[in-house]
Protein backbone atom coordinates (compact mmCIF):
# COMPACT_ATOMS: atom_id res chain seq x y z
CA UNK A 1 0.00 0.00 0.00
CA UNK A 2 1.27 3.21 -1.16
CA UNK A 3 1.97 5.45 2.14
CA UNK A 4 3.89 8.53 0.62
CA UNK A 5 2.25 11.29 0.84
CA UNK A 6 4.32 14.85 -1.09
CA UNK A 7 5.57 16.82 1.74
CA UNK A 8 4.35 20.21 -0.20
CA UNK A 9 0.76 19.45 -1.37
CA UNK A 10 0.46 17.29 1.92
CA UNK A 11 -1.41 14.48 -0.19
CA UNK A 12 -1.06 10.85 -0.98
CA UNK A 13 1.17 10.38 -3.85
CA UNK A 14 3.51 8.35 -6.07
CA UNK A 15 7.15 8.15 -4.90
CA UNK A 16 8.09 6.55 -8.41
CA UNK A 17 7.67 9.70 -10.31
CA UNK A 18 9.89 12.53 -11.16
CA UNK A 19 7.31 15.10 -9.84
CA UNK A 20 3.78 14.59 -7.77
CA UNK A 21 0.95 14.02 -9.35
CA UNK A 22 -0.99 16.10 -8.19
CA UNK A 23 0.99 19.38 -7.16
CA UNK A 24 3.76 18.86 -9.70
CA UNK A 25 6.62 19.12 -7.08
CA UNK A 26 9.97 17.33 -7.93
CA UNK A 27 10.40 14.05 -6.05
CA UNK A 28 13.57 13.80 -6.12
CA UNK A 29 14.99 17.05 -4.49
CA UNK A 30 15.81 17.10 -0.91
CA UNK A 31 13.73 19.90 1.16
CA UNK A 32 15.21 23.62 0.76
CA UNK A 33 14.35 24.71 4.99
CA UNK A 34 15.62 27.91 6.41
CA UNK A 35 16.74 27.95 9.90
CA UNK A 36 13.33 29.43 11.13
CA UNK A 37 11.75 26.73 9.37
CA UNK A 38 10.23 28.07 6.13
CA UNK A 39 10.26 25.57 3.28
CA UNK A 40 10.55 26.95 -0.13
CA UNK A 41 7.87 25.60 -2.20
CA UNK A 42 10.00 23.92 -5.33
CA UNK A 43 8.75 25.50 -8.50
CA UNK A 44 6.75 23.02 -10.86
CA UNK A 45 9.15 21.76 -13.18
CA UNK A 46 8.92 22.96 -16.67
CA UNK A 47 6.37 20.50 -18.93
CA UNK A 48 5.74 19.04 -15.81
CA UNK A 49 1.84 17.09 -15.90
CA UNK A 50 -0.83 17.22 -12.88
CA UNK A 51 -3.40 15.12 -13.25
CA UNK A 52 -7.12 15.52 -11.88
CA UNK A 53 -10.23 13.35 -13.21
CA UNK A 54 -10.03 12.78 -17.13
CA UNK A 55 -7.88 15.85 -17.74
CA UNK A 56 -4.24 16.91 -17.33
CA UNK A 57 -3.17 20.39 -16.80
CA UNK A 58 0.86 20.96 -17.99
CA UNK A 59 2.82 23.66 -16.75
CA UNK A 60 4.95 25.59 -19.30
CA UNK A 61 7.79 27.84 -18.69
CA UNK A 62 9.59 29.03 -16.06
CA UNK A 63 9.53 32.46 -15.53
CA UNK A 64 5.85 33.61 -15.87
CA UNK A 65 4.40 29.86 -16.01
CA UNK A 66 1.37 28.96 -18.73
CA UNK A 67 -0.85 25.95 -17.17
CA UNK A 68 -2.07 24.27 -20.37
CA UNK A 69 -5.36 22.21 -19.63
CA UNK A 70 -6.47 19.08 -21.58
CA UNK A 71 -9.80 18.79 -20.88
CA UNK A 72 -12.08 15.32 -21.19
CA UNK A 73 -15.52 16.34 -22.10
CA UNK A 74 -16.61 15.52 -18.64
CA UNK A 75 -14.18 18.19 -17.04
CA UNK A 76 -14.86 21.81 -16.51
CA UNK A 77 -12.31 24.54 -14.96
CA UNK A 78 -13.29 28.03 -14.34
CA UNK A 79 -11.55 30.93 -13.96
CA UNK A 80 -10.96 35.12 -14.59
CA UNK A 81 -11.01 36.12 -17.84
CA UNK A 82 -8.34 38.26 -18.35
CA UNK A 83 -5.76 35.04 -17.70
CA UNK A 84 -6.98 33.34 -20.65
CA UNK A 85 -4.12 32.84 -22.89
CA UNK A 86 -5.20 30.90 -25.76
CA UNK A 87 -7.94 28.23 -26.39
CA UNK A 88 -9.06 25.16 -29.12
CA UNK A 89 -11.83 26.76 -31.25
CA UNK A 90 -13.45 23.60 -29.73
CA UNK A 91 -13.43 24.31 -26.32
CA UNK A 92 -16.92 25.67 -25.01
CA UNK A 93 -16.12 28.84 -23.01
CA UNK A 94 -19.42 30.19 -21.18
CA UNK A 95 -20.11 32.69 -18.40
CA UNK A 96 -20.43 31.71 -14.47
CA UNK A 97 -22.33 34.23 -12.92
CA UNK A 98 -21.13 34.97 -8.74
CA UNK A 99 -23.35 35.46 -6.08
CA UNK A 100 -22.67 38.86 -4.49
CA UNK A 101 -21.73 41.07 -7.60
CA UNK A 102 -21.80 44.55 -6.00
CA UNK A 103 -19.62 43.60 -3.17
CA UNK A 104 -17.37 41.71 -5.40
CA UNK A 105 -16.98 45.16 -7.94
CA UNK A 106 -16.43 47.40 -4.77
CA UNK A 107 -13.93 45.30 -3.95
CA UNK A 108 -12.02 45.06 -6.87
CA UNK A 109 -12.57 41.44 -7.31
CA UNK A 110 -13.90 39.83 -10.73
CA UNK A 111 -17.67 39.89 -11.12
CA UNK A 112 -17.62 36.80 -13.99
CA UNK A 113 -15.99 33.79 -14.20
CA UNK A 114 -15.56 32.16 -17.08
CA UNK A 115 -15.67 28.57 -17.39
CA UNK A 116 -13.96 26.43 -19.67
CA UNK A 117 -15.37 23.00 -20.74
CA UNK A 118 -14.02 19.85 -22.70
CA UNK A 119 -12.96 18.37 -24.75
CA UNK A 120 -10.21 20.85 -25.95
CA UNK A 121 -7.43 22.73 -24.66
CA UNK A 122 -7.39 25.80 -22.58
CA UNK A 123 -4.15 27.92 -21.90
CA UNK A 124 -3.73 30.64 -18.80
CA UNK A 125 -1.40 32.34 -17.45
CA UNK A 126 -1.05 35.34 -15.19
CA UNK A 127 0.67 38.97 -15.68
CA UNK A 128 3.83 39.14 -12.89
CA UNK A 129 6.95 36.80 -12.54
CA UNK A 130 6.95 34.18 -10.41
CA UNK A 131 4.88 30.38 -9.87
CA UNK A 132 1.98 28.55 -10.86
CA UNK A 133 1.16 26.72 -7.17
CA UNK A 134 -1.28 23.64 -7.26
CA UNK A 135 -3.40 22.83 -4.54
CA UNK A 136 -4.77 19.58 -4.10
CA UNK A 137 -8.12 19.40 -1.93
CA UNK A 138 -9.61 15.95 -0.56
CA UNK A 139 -13.11 16.11 -0.22
CA UNK A 140 -14.19 18.16 1.80
CA UNK A 141 -11.05 20.08 2.35
CA UNK A 142 -11.32 24.25 2.80
CA UNK A 143 -8.25 26.36 1.74
CA UNK A 144 -8.52 30.31 1.82
CA UNK A 145 -6.42 32.46 -0.54
CA UNK A 146 -5.62 36.03 -0.72
CA UNK A 147 -7.52 37.45 -2.99
CA UNK A 148 -5.82 38.33 -6.90
CA UNK A 149 -3.86 35.17 -6.54
CA UNK A 150 -6.11 32.59 -8.47
CA UNK A 151 -5.43 31.83 -11.46
CA UNK A 152 -8.23 28.82 -11.95
CA UNK A 153 -10.20 25.47 -10.23
CA UNK A 154 -11.76 22.46 -11.22
CA UNK A 155 -15.12 22.13 -11.56
CA UNK A 156 -16.24 20.09 -8.88
CA UNK A 157 -14.13 23.04 -6.10
CA UNK A 158 -17.17 25.77 -5.02
CA UNK A 159 -15.46 28.95 -4.95
CA UNK A 160 -16.57 31.39 -2.00
CA UNK A 161 -15.31 34.45 -0.50
CA UNK A 162 -15.42 36.60 3.07
CA UNK A 163 -14.60 39.79 4.63
CA UNK A 164 -10.97 39.14 6.05
CA UNK A 165 -11.87 41.56 9.29
CA UNK A 166 -8.47 43.21 8.79
CA UNK A 167 -9.06 46.66 8.27
CA UNK A 168 -7.48 50.17 9.83
CA UNK A 169 -8.45 54.12 9.35
CA UNK A 170 -6.64 56.58 9.55
CA UNK A 171 -8.02 60.42 8.48
CA UNK A 172 -7.94 63.64 10.39
CA UNK A 173 -11.70 63.14 11.59
CA UNK A 174 -14.58 61.05 10.96
CA UNK A 175 -15.75 63.36 7.48
CA UNK A 176 -12.32 62.41 6.10
CA UNK A 177 -11.49 58.78 7.34
CA UNK A 178 -9.76 56.37 4.52
CA UNK A 179 -10.24 52.74 5.40
CA UNK A 180 -7.42 50.75 4.55
CA UNK A 181 -7.47 46.93 3.68
CA UNK A 182 -3.51 45.68 4.13
CA UNK A 183 -4.22 41.99 3.25
CA UNK A 184 -7.62 42.90 0.90
CA UNK A 185 -11.02 43.38 1.62
CA UNK A 186 -11.72 39.80 0.50
CA UNK A 187 -10.47 36.35 0.94
CA UNK A 188 -11.25 33.76 -1.40
CA UNK A 189 -12.25 30.06 0.15
CA UNK A 190 -12.19 26.84 -2.13
CA UNK A 191 -13.79 23.66 -0.67
CA UNK A 192 -13.83 20.45 -2.51
CA UNK A 193 -17.05 19.07 -3.11
CA UNK A 194 -17.98 15.65 -4.05
CA UNK A 195 -14.56 14.25 -4.46
CA UNK A 196 -11.30 15.94 -4.74
CA UNK A 197 -10.01 19.01 -6.65
CA UNK A 198 -7.68 21.04 -8.18
CA UNK A 199 -7.03 24.55 -7.23
CA UNK A 200 -4.03 26.31 -9.24
CA UNK A 201 -2.96 29.73 -7.98
CA UNK A 202 -0.20 32.31 -9.01
CA UNK A 203 2.44 33.65 -6.90
CA UNK A 204 4.47 36.32 -7.75
CA UNK A 205 8.16 35.93 -6.66
CA UNK A 206 8.91 32.63 -4.38
CA UNK A 207 7.13 30.80 -2.33
CA UNK A 208 7.35 29.48 0.97
CA UNK A 209 5.63 27.21 3.39
CA UNK A 210 5.46 26.69 7.14
CA UNK A 211 3.23 24.44 9.25
CA UNK A 212 2.18 26.47 13.06
CA UNK A 213 1.73 24.35 15.61
CA UNK A 214 -1.32 24.96 17.62
CA UNK A 215 -0.65 28.26 19.52
CA UNK A 216 2.38 29.09 17.16
CA UNK A 217 2.14 32.22 15.71
CA UNK A 218 4.51 34.42 13.39
CA UNK A 219 4.18 38.31 12.08
CA UNK A 220 4.29 38.55 8.46
CA UNK A 221 3.98 41.13 6.24
CA UNK A 222 0.01 41.39 5.58
CA UNK A 223 -0.08 41.34 1.18
CA UNK A 224 2.98 38.32 1.17
CA UNK A 225 0.45 36.04 2.51
CA UNK A 226 -0.62 33.53 -0.11
CA UNK A 227 -2.46 30.61 1.25
CA UNK A 228 -3.42 29.46 4.33
CA UNK A 229 -5.69 26.85 5.91
CA UNK A 230 -8.80 28.01 7.57
CA UNK A 231 -7.92 26.55 11.35
CA UNK A 232 -4.86 29.31 11.08
CA UNK A 233 -6.14 32.57 12.54
CA UNK A 234 -5.50 36.02 11.42
CA UNK A 235 -5.23 39.49 13.02
CA UNK A 236 -3.42 43.05 12.59
CA UNK A 237 -0.50 43.97 15.36
CA UNK A 238 0.75 47.38 15.41
CA UNK A 239 4.05 48.01 16.44
CA UNK A 240 5.59 51.47 17.55
CA UNK A 241 9.23 51.38 17.82
CA UNK A 242 11.08 53.44 20.69
CA UNK A 243 12.43 56.19 18.83
CA UNK A 244 9.20 57.85 16.90
CA UNK A 245 11.51 59.95 14.67
CA UNK A 246 9.49 63.34 13.20
CA UNK A 247 6.23 61.40 14.01
CA UNK A 248 6.05 63.63 17.56
CA UNK A 249 5.52 66.69 15.25
CA UNK A 250 2.20 66.49 13.80
CA UNK A 251 -0.97 64.57 15.11
CA UNK A 252 -1.46 62.76 12.06
CA UNK A 253 1.57 60.87 11.88
CA UNK A 254 2.61 58.13 13.45
CA UNK A 255 5.44 55.66 13.67
CA UNK A 256 4.79 52.25 13.86
CA UNK A 257 4.85 49.06 11.52
CA UNK A 258 1.54 47.05 10.31
CA UNK A 259 1.69 43.04 10.14
CA UNK A 260 -0.40 41.12 10.49
CA UNK A 261 -0.55 38.21 13.42
CA UNK A 262 -0.92 34.30 12.25
CA UNK A 263 -1.55 31.68 14.93
CA UNK A 264 -1.87 27.99 14.30
CA UNK A 265 -2.52 25.08 13.81
CA UNK A 266 -2.62 24.89 10.37
CA UNK A 267 0.03 25.46 7.20
CA UNK A 268 0.86 28.85 5.90
CA UNK A 269 2.09 30.11 2.25
CA UNK A 270 4.13 33.62 1.73
CA UNK A 271 4.99 35.15 -1.95
CA UNK A 272 8.48 36.92 -1.55
CA UNK A 273 6.28 39.70 -3.88
CA UNK A 274 4.29 41.83 -1.70
CA UNK A 275 3.46 45.60 -1.16
CA UNK A 276 4.38 47.36 1.89
CA UNK A 277 1.14 49.30 3.71
CA UNK A 278 1.23 52.74 4.23
CA UNK A 279 2.41 53.34 7.80
CA UNK A 280 3.12 57.14 8.37
CA UNK A 281 -0.40 58.17 8.95
CA UNK A 282 -2.16 57.95 12.78
CA UNK A 283 -4.27 54.70 13.01
CA UNK A 284 -7.60 55.99 14.15
CA UNK A 285 -9.54 52.80 14.54
CA UNK A 286 -8.95 49.06 13.46
CA UNK A 287 -10.72 45.87 13.80
CA UNK A 288 -9.27 43.44 16.51
CA UNK A 289 -5.12 44.53 16.50
CA UNK A 290 -2.76 43.48 19.25
CA UNK A 291 -0.15 46.65 20.08
CA UNK A 292 3.72 46.25 20.98
CA UNK A 293 4.97 49.36 22.00
CA UNK A 294 9.24 49.33 22.28
CA UNK B 1 23.70 32.52 -39.46
CA UNK B 2 22.99 31.38 -36.08
CA UNK B 3 20.42 31.99 -33.75
CA UNK B 4 22.53 30.93 -30.18
CA UNK B 5 19.80 28.37 -28.81
CA UNK B 6 21.65 25.61 -27.27
CA UNK B 7 22.20 22.55 -29.40
CA UNK B 8 22.55 19.99 -26.04
CA UNK B 9 19.13 20.45 -24.64
CA UNK B 10 15.51 18.39 -25.68
CA UNK B 11 12.97 20.64 -27.56
CA UNK B 12 10.58 21.23 -24.54
CA UNK B 13 7.27 20.95 -26.34
CA UNK B 14 3.66 20.56 -24.42
CA UNK B 15 1.62 17.95 -25.29
CA UNK B 16 -0.91 20.22 -27.69
CA UNK B 17 2.22 21.58 -29.55
CA UNK B 18 3.81 24.29 -28.36
CA UNK B 19 7.40 24.23 -28.12
CA UNK B 20 9.05 26.82 -25.57
CA UNK B 21 11.88 29.40 -27.37
CA UNK B 22 14.72 28.24 -26.43
CA UNK B 23 16.27 30.03 -23.21
CA UNK B 24 19.82 31.34 -24.46
CA UNK B 25 22.53 30.55 -21.89
CA UNK B 26 24.37 33.46 -20.45
CA UNK B 27 26.95 35.02 -22.42
CA UNK B 28 26.00 33.27 -25.52
CA UNK B 29 27.64 34.56 -28.51
CA UNK B 30 26.67 34.03 -32.24
CA UNK B 31 27.40 35.48 -35.44
CA UNK B 32 25.14 37.09 -38.06
CA UNK B 33 26.87 38.61 -41.25
CA UNK B 34 30.00 40.26 -40.34
CA UNK B 35 29.49 41.07 -36.22
CA UNK B 36 28.58 39.07 -33.27
CA UNK B 37 25.96 39.37 -30.87
CA UNK B 38 26.38 38.37 -27.59
CA UNK B 39 23.37 37.68 -24.92
CA UNK B 40 23.82 38.80 -21.01
CA UNK B 41 21.42 37.68 -18.07
CA UNK B 42 18.75 35.68 -17.79
CA UNK B 43 15.74 37.50 -16.29
CA UNK B 44 15.79 40.77 -18.11
CA UNK B 45 18.43 39.79 -21.10
CA UNK B 46 20.56 42.34 -22.97
CA UNK B 47 21.58 41.62 -26.80
CA UNK B 48 25.15 43.34 -27.04
CA UNK B 49 26.28 43.78 -30.89
CA UNK B 50 29.75 43.69 -32.14
CA UNK B 51 28.91 45.59 -35.41
CA UNK B 52 31.62 45.23 -38.18
CA UNK B 53 32.38 48.55 -40.10
CA UNK B 54 30.02 47.57 -42.96
CA UNK B 55 26.79 46.25 -40.40
CA UNK B 56 24.21 48.25 -39.03
CA UNK B 57 21.00 47.42 -36.89
CA UNK B 58 18.19 49.10 -36.48
CA UNK B 59 15.95 50.26 -33.21
CA UNK B 60 13.22 51.52 -31.03
CA UNK B 61 15.41 54.37 -29.53
CA UNK B 62 14.19 53.62 -26.14
CA UNK B 63 15.66 50.25 -26.01
CA UNK B 64 19.70 51.47 -26.49
CA UNK B 65 21.28 49.93 -23.19
CA UNK B 66 24.65 51.49 -24.15
CA UNK B 67 26.94 52.33 -26.32
CA UNK B 68 30.74 53.22 -27.44
CA UNK B 69 30.75 56.97 -28.19
CA UNK B 70 32.34 56.41 -32.25
CA UNK B 71 29.09 54.32 -32.94
CA UNK B 72 26.92 56.85 -35.28
CA UNK B 73 23.37 56.83 -34.49
CA UNK B 74 21.07 57.95 -37.55
CA UNK B 75 17.33 57.49 -37.98
CA UNK B 76 15.55 54.69 -40.70
CA UNK B 77 12.95 56.49 -43.23
CA UNK B 78 9.67 54.74 -42.46
CA UNK B 79 6.49 55.34 -44.66
CA UNK B 80 3.15 56.09 -42.98
CA UNK B 81 4.54 58.44 -40.34
CA UNK B 82 1.23 60.46 -39.46
CA UNK B 83 -0.29 57.06 -38.81
CA UNK B 84 2.64 55.12 -37.49
CA UNK B 85 2.27 57.89 -33.91
CA UNK B 86 -1.41 57.75 -34.18
CA UNK B 87 -1.29 54.06 -34.13
CA UNK B 88 1.27 54.47 -31.02
CA UNK B 89 3.90 53.26 -32.93
CA UNK B 90 7.58 54.93 -32.95
CA UNK B 91 7.67 57.57 -35.25
CA UNK B 92 11.62 57.57 -35.49
CA UNK B 93 13.30 54.21 -35.97
CA UNK B 94 17.02 54.64 -34.80
CA UNK B 95 19.98 53.16 -36.78
CA UNK B 96 23.33 52.24 -34.96
CA UNK B 97 26.20 51.54 -37.88
CA UNK B 98 29.49 49.66 -37.14
CA UNK B 99 32.40 49.92 -36.10
CA UNK B 100 31.82 49.85 -32.72
CA UNK B 101 29.41 48.18 -29.56
CA UNK B 102 25.90 48.55 -28.66
CA UNK B 103 23.44 46.97 -26.26
CA UNK B 104 19.86 46.58 -26.22
CA UNK B 105 17.16 45.97 -23.43
CA UNK B 106 13.88 46.12 -22.69
CA UNK B 107 12.42 46.55 -19.25
CA UNK B 108 10.64 43.42 -18.44
CA UNK B 109 11.23 39.84 -17.26
CA UNK B 110 11.32 37.71 -20.25
CA UNK B 111 13.64 36.11 -22.69
CA UNK B 112 15.10 37.35 -26.34
CA UNK B 113 13.59 35.02 -29.41
CA UNK B 114 16.52 35.25 -32.06
CA UNK B 115 14.70 34.80 -35.26
CA UNK B 116 17.22 34.61 -37.99
CA UNK B 117 15.48 35.35 -41.43
CA UNK B 118 16.36 33.70 -44.84
CA UNK B 119 15.77 35.38 -48.08
CA UNK B 120 12.09 35.99 -49.29
CA UNK B 121 10.86 35.32 -45.63
CA UNK B 122 8.13 37.82 -44.11
CA UNK B 123 7.26 37.96 -40.30
CA UNK B 124 4.73 40.18 -38.74
CA UNK B 125 5.79 41.40 -35.01
CA UNK B 126 3.60 42.86 -32.22
CA UNK B 127 4.03 46.59 -31.76
CA UNK B 128 6.73 47.35 -29.54
CA UNK B 129 8.00 44.12 -29.27
CA UNK B 130 11.44 43.97 -31.77
CA UNK B 131 14.71 44.72 -30.07
CA UNK B 132 16.51 44.78 -33.19
CA UNK B 133 17.28 43.90 -36.79
CA UNK B 134 19.88 43.85 -39.10
CA UNK B 135 20.21 46.38 -41.50
CA UNK B 136 20.07 43.96 -44.71
CA UNK B 137 16.29 43.31 -43.54
CA UNK B 138 13.08 45.61 -44.79
CA UNK B 139 10.83 47.60 -42.47
CA UNK B 140 6.95 48.35 -42.76
CA UNK B 141 4.16 47.60 -40.89
CA UNK B 142 0.86 46.30 -41.43
CA UNK B 143 -2.82 47.27 -39.81
CA UNK B 144 -4.92 44.62 -38.54
CA UNK B 145 -8.44 45.95 -39.56
CA UNK B 146 -10.59 43.36 -37.88
CA UNK B 147 -9.54 43.87 -34.25
CA UNK B 148 -9.19 47.71 -34.77
CA UNK B 149 -12.32 48.58 -33.16
CA UNK B 150 -11.68 45.60 -30.57
CA UNK B 151 -8.40 46.74 -29.22
CA UNK B 152 -7.39 50.18 -29.63
CA UNK B 153 -11.43 52.17 -29.78
CA UNK B 154 -10.77 52.63 -33.52
CA UNK B 155 -7.53 53.71 -34.39
CA UNK B 156 -6.59 49.91 -35.15
CA UNK B 157 -3.71 47.83 -34.53
CA UNK B 158 -0.69 47.86 -35.99
CA UNK B 159 2.45 45.18 -36.39
CA UNK B 160 5.62 45.72 -37.62
CA UNK B 161 6.59 43.38 -40.71
CA UNK B 162 9.90 42.38 -41.47
CA UNK B 163 11.00 41.27 -45.24
CA UNK B 164 13.82 40.08 -46.16
CA UNK B 165 14.56 40.33 -50.41
CA UNK B 166 17.59 38.48 -51.30
CA UNK B 167 19.74 38.70 -48.22
CA UNK B 168 19.45 36.88 -44.96
CA UNK B 169 19.17 39.28 -41.85
CA UNK B 170 18.91 38.68 -37.90
CA UNK B 171 15.65 39.69 -36.33
CA UNK B 172 16.10 39.97 -32.10
CA UNK B 173 11.96 40.29 -29.89
CA UNK B 174 11.67 40.96 -26.56
CA UNK B 175 9.18 38.36 -25.50
CA UNK B 176 7.49 39.04 -21.68
CA UNK B 177 7.55 35.85 -19.16
CA UNK B 178 7.78 32.69 -21.62
CA UNK B 179 7.91 32.65 -25.20
CA UNK B 180 5.91 29.47 -26.71
CA UNK B 181 5.60 28.92 -30.58
CA UNK B 182 3.37 27.01 -32.66
CA UNK B 183 3.03 25.95 -36.13
CA UNK B 184 -0.30 25.46 -37.80
CA UNK B 185 -1.31 23.15 -40.65
CA UNK B 186 -2.80 25.15 -43.51
CA UNK B 187 -6.40 25.79 -42.13
CA UNK B 188 -5.90 24.78 -38.65
CA UNK B 189 -7.10 27.58 -36.04
CA UNK B 190 -6.33 28.46 -32.51
CA UNK B 191 -7.61 31.54 -30.31
CA UNK B 192 -5.05 33.65 -29.01
CA UNK B 193 -5.63 36.55 -26.52
CA UNK B 194 -4.51 39.45 -28.18
CA UNK B 195 -2.43 40.79 -25.94
CA UNK B 196 -0.39 37.01 -25.59
CA UNK B 197 0.45 37.66 -29.57
CA UNK B 198 3.93 38.03 -30.65
CA UNK B 199 4.80 37.32 -33.86
CA UNK B 200 3.86 35.05 -36.75
CA UNK B 201 4.74 34.71 -40.34
CA UNK B 202 2.28 36.63 -42.46
CA UNK B 203 0.94 33.90 -44.12
CA UNK B 204 -1.34 32.87 -40.90
CA UNK B 205 -4.34 35.24 -41.07
CA UNK B 206 -5.23 37.02 -38.09
CA UNK B 207 -8.86 37.72 -37.17
CA UNK B 208 -11.01 38.92 -33.97
CA UNK B 209 -13.63 36.75 -33.37
CA UNK B 210 -16.15 37.51 -30.56
CA UNK B 211 -16.54 35.03 -27.65
CA UNK B 212 -20.07 33.55 -26.12
CA UNK B 213 -20.01 35.41 -22.94
CA UNK B 214 -19.46 38.87 -21.41
CA UNK B 215 -17.29 40.21 -18.94
CA UNK B 216 -17.44 43.90 -16.36
CA UNK B 217 -20.65 44.85 -14.27
CA UNK B 218 -23.93 44.07 -15.88
CA UNK B 219 -21.24 41.96 -18.37
CA UNK B 220 -21.10 45.24 -20.81
CA UNK B 221 -18.35 43.92 -21.90
CA UNK B 222 -17.91 41.69 -24.99
CA UNK B 223 -14.85 39.13 -24.93
CA UNK B 224 -12.38 38.47 -28.32
CA UNK B 225 -10.08 36.94 -29.13
CA UNK B 226 -7.88 36.42 -32.20
CA UNK B 227 -8.37 33.58 -34.39
CA UNK B 228 -5.37 32.69 -36.01
CA UNK B 229 -5.21 30.72 -39.06
CA UNK B 230 -2.65 28.30 -40.68
CA UNK B 231 -0.15 27.96 -42.43
CA UNK B 232 2.72 28.97 -40.70
CA UNK B 233 4.58 29.76 -37.39
CA UNK B 234 2.83 31.70 -34.32
CA UNK B 235 4.74 33.14 -31.57
CA UNK B 236 2.91 34.02 -28.00
CA UNK B 237 4.44 35.37 -24.66
CA UNK B 238 3.28 34.66 -21.33
CA UNK B 239 3.04 37.93 -19.44
CA UNK B 240 1.03 40.34 -21.45
CA UNK B 241 -1.21 43.60 -21.52
CA UNK B 242 -4.84 42.07 -21.07
CA UNK B 243 -6.94 43.45 -23.84
CA UNK B 244 -10.39 43.92 -22.09
CA UNK B 245 -13.02 43.85 -24.26
CA UNK B 246 -14.73 46.25 -25.72
CA UNK B 247 -18.27 47.95 -24.28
Amino acid sequence: MNTYVCRYCRQPSDPSQPTCPMCGAPVDIRDAVSDSGWIEQPPIRDMARLQFGQSHVQIAGTTVPVAEFALAPQDFIYFSHHVLLWADPQAQLGNMSMRGGWKRMMAGMPLIMVEGRGPGHIALSDNHAGEVIALPLQQGQRMWVREHRFLCATGNVRYDWEATNIWYDTGEDSQHQDIHYPMGQYGDTFTAQDRHGLVLLHSPGNTFIRDLRQGESLLIQPSALLYRDVSVRAHLHLEFPRNMGFAFWHARWSYHKIWVRLTGPGRVAVQSVYQPPEDSEAIRNSSYTTVYRW
Amino acid sequence: MTCGAPLDVRDKVSDSGWREAPRLRDMTEFRFSASTCQVEGELVPVAEISLSPQDGVYFEHHVLLWKDESVPLSSLKTAGGMKRTLGGMPHIVTVANGPGRVAFSRDSPGELVVLPLHPGMELDVREHAFLLASHSIQYSFVRIKGLANVLHGGSGMFMDRFITAQYPGLLILHGNGNVLERTLKPGEKILVEPGGFLYKDSAVQMNAVQMPLRTGMLGQHRMFLAEMTGPGRVGIQSMYVHHAASE
